[in-house]
């Protein structure tokens, strides 16, 4: 599916969803905020990252248990 | 007592402890130069002469005594709800003892206003805010970083030797380094955080200081902290520059300035430099952003966002509503990969002490169109910026930003990163930056500080 066609159908269809409301200045921040954030986050999301282990307790003031 | 007002913060607690400086008259002062100096900068959008005149009535004999501090509007005060920069929060505000209230007021600090941020914390620029954009004392024209837009111009400017921001993505440095300050962000979960309204929810966000210098930062980051910062040795110091983008996708006067900085404090230091790879940094940033983003959903409801304050930009509008579409997948993978990073970074840690690169790879950009010109080309500030300040922030590393530089009249800063628990080796290693360039940078002051160029409002 093209990039464009994509946003055309998701975003609208995404807000429809849930039943939320945006103007047309709200739709061009929209869509240029998924033109910024979508193609890293598709390659994000193809990422296989089963073999990443989970960090238990994570407590961020310190560094991973090794 | 303008001479009061242009010592440092340290110079300032010292000189009222020794009976020197009047707290009381410094404080007037203070106001009175806020009262001038602010209306070209809007960098304070409050003050309360009154609330401060009893906080110094009532302050301990402790460091920051009759000190006047800025504190960033991010922070609840007894008699005043903070506004997060914006017209309508995802949380309810309200007044309350907030963490960074409550260590400036036993350190006997003296509050004398609320500096101004970015809409909803959510830029590096501060040039959207309910309040009117900051400006930056540098050239008015130009941003002064965001979200800590008014904290770092009211610094930069002499209106306060010290103020409290807080950094969730970058947000003491950024503004620390447009306006040519020293910002720590802390090490995550060491400075006061309790009463933010996300300090629930939060894995990124942390109050920290502006100043003009590290031996500034450390003596407001002590208060912040709860503990006494000490001064250390960075001797033999392991410098990692991080390669890739984030160190040269940069505009050539930062990249010379920031180089030449690092040898400063390798020379200074007796220490080492070599070149240090983090593969996962470009997924990482954007793992930070969405981390960052999922963790205010829990105010968000649909009939909540079609009835948002008309008077929050459409740019907060339409980002609110698009959060509503990030996939859960895409936050999962997001922890993910702060796991991998964070191990990422631990391991380098083991061969350096402090990593090193541009806290921002361009000087401030206009405050009508926030963007930079790179090697790359030309993108926004925002996205520029983040390359380099998310790390920290996803890992929980504390890192700083130093000013090391200048390039068309404007500032320009290191950053360097360095091991969970070693905010301390950051100060340490500022301050041998300090002293190899003859702190010429940190003494620097702009035109409205040095009364060179009266502002116009």
């Amino acid at each position: 599916m093209e990039a464009a066609n994509s946003q055309d159908d998701f975003i609208p269809a995404g807000l429809a969803a849930f039943g939320i409301e945006a103007d047309e200045i709200e739709l061009a921040v929209i869509g240029a905020a998924y033109q910024l954030f979508w193609p890293p986050i598709v390659e994000l999301i193809a990422l296989d990252t089963s073999e990443v282990p989970a960090e238990r307790n994570l407590d961020l003031s310190k560094a991973p248990p090794r | 007592m303008s001479e009061a007002l242009d010592l440092s913060l340290r110079e300032q607690a010292a000189a009222i402890a020794a009976g020197e400086v009047d707290a009381a008259e410094l404080l007037e002062s203070t106001l009175a130069r806020i009262e001038e100096r602010n209306p070209a900068l809007n960098a304070v959008v409050e003050t309360f002469p009154e609330r401060s005149r009893e906080m110094l009535a009532a302050a301990p004999a402790g460091p920051l005594h009759g000190v006047p501090v800025v504190i960033k509007d991010e922070w609840p005060l007894p008699w005043r709800a903070q506004r997060f920069g914006a017209a309508e929060m995802l949380a309810e505000p309200a007044p309350a003892e907030s963490g960074p209230y409550r260590a400036l007021r036993d350190a006997g600090a003296v509050i004398v206003g609320v500096g101004n941020m970015h809409e909803l914390g959510a830029g590096s620029t501060g040039n959207v805010s309910v309040y009117g954009p900051a400006r930056n004392p540098w050239d008015t024209d130009r941003c002064p970083g965001g979200s800590s837009s008014g904290p770092a111009a009211a610094v930069a400017a002499r209106l306060v030797a010290g103020s409290v921001g807080a950094d969730g993505i970058g947000s003491i440095r950024y503004p620390a380094a447009y306006c040519g300050l020293t910002g720590l962000k802390p090490t995550f979960g060491r400075s006061a955080m309790d009463g933010h309204h996300m300090d629930a929810v939060s894995t990124t966000i942390v109050s920290g200081a502006l100043c003009a210098d590290a031996a500034d930062s450390r003596l407001l980051d002590s208060a912040l902290f709860g503990e006494e910062l000490k001064a250390g040795d960075a001797g033999g110091l392991r410098i990692g520059v991080i390669a890739g983008e984030v160190s040269e996708d940069v505009d050539p006067a930062v990249r010379e300035a920031c180089e030449a900085a690092i040898e400063d404090l390798r020379r200074e230091t007796g220490g080492t430099v070599r070149e240090v790879e983090i593969p996962e940094l470009a997924v990482a940033t954007l793992a930070t952003i969405l981390i960052a983003n999922s963790e205010s959903l829990g105010g968000i409801t649909p009939e909540r966002l079609n009835d948002l304050d008309p008077e929050l930009s459409p740019l907060a509008r339409g980002l609110l509503k698009f959060r509503v579409l990030l996939p859960a997948i895409a936050t999962v993978k997001s922890h993910q990969i702060r796991t991998v990073a964070r191990h990422a970074v631990a391991a380098l840690f083991d061969e350096v002490d402090v990593l090193a690169c541009p806290t921002v790879p361009a000087v401030a950009p206009a405050l009508e169109a926030p963007v930079v010109e790179l090697p790359s080309g030309t993108m926004t500030a925002d996205e520029a910026n983040v390359r380099g300040g998310a790390l920290a922030n996803l890992t929980g590393i504390p890192a700083i930003s130093v000013p090391v530089g200048s390039a068309d009249g404007l500032p320009v800063a290191l950053q360097l990163q360095a091991a969970w628990g070693r905010d301390e080796l950051l100060l340490d290693a500022a301050e041998a930056i300090e002293r190899a360039n003859g702190r010429r940078w940190v003494e620097a002051i702009p035109p409205p500080a040095r009364g060179a160029e009266p502002l116009e409002a």
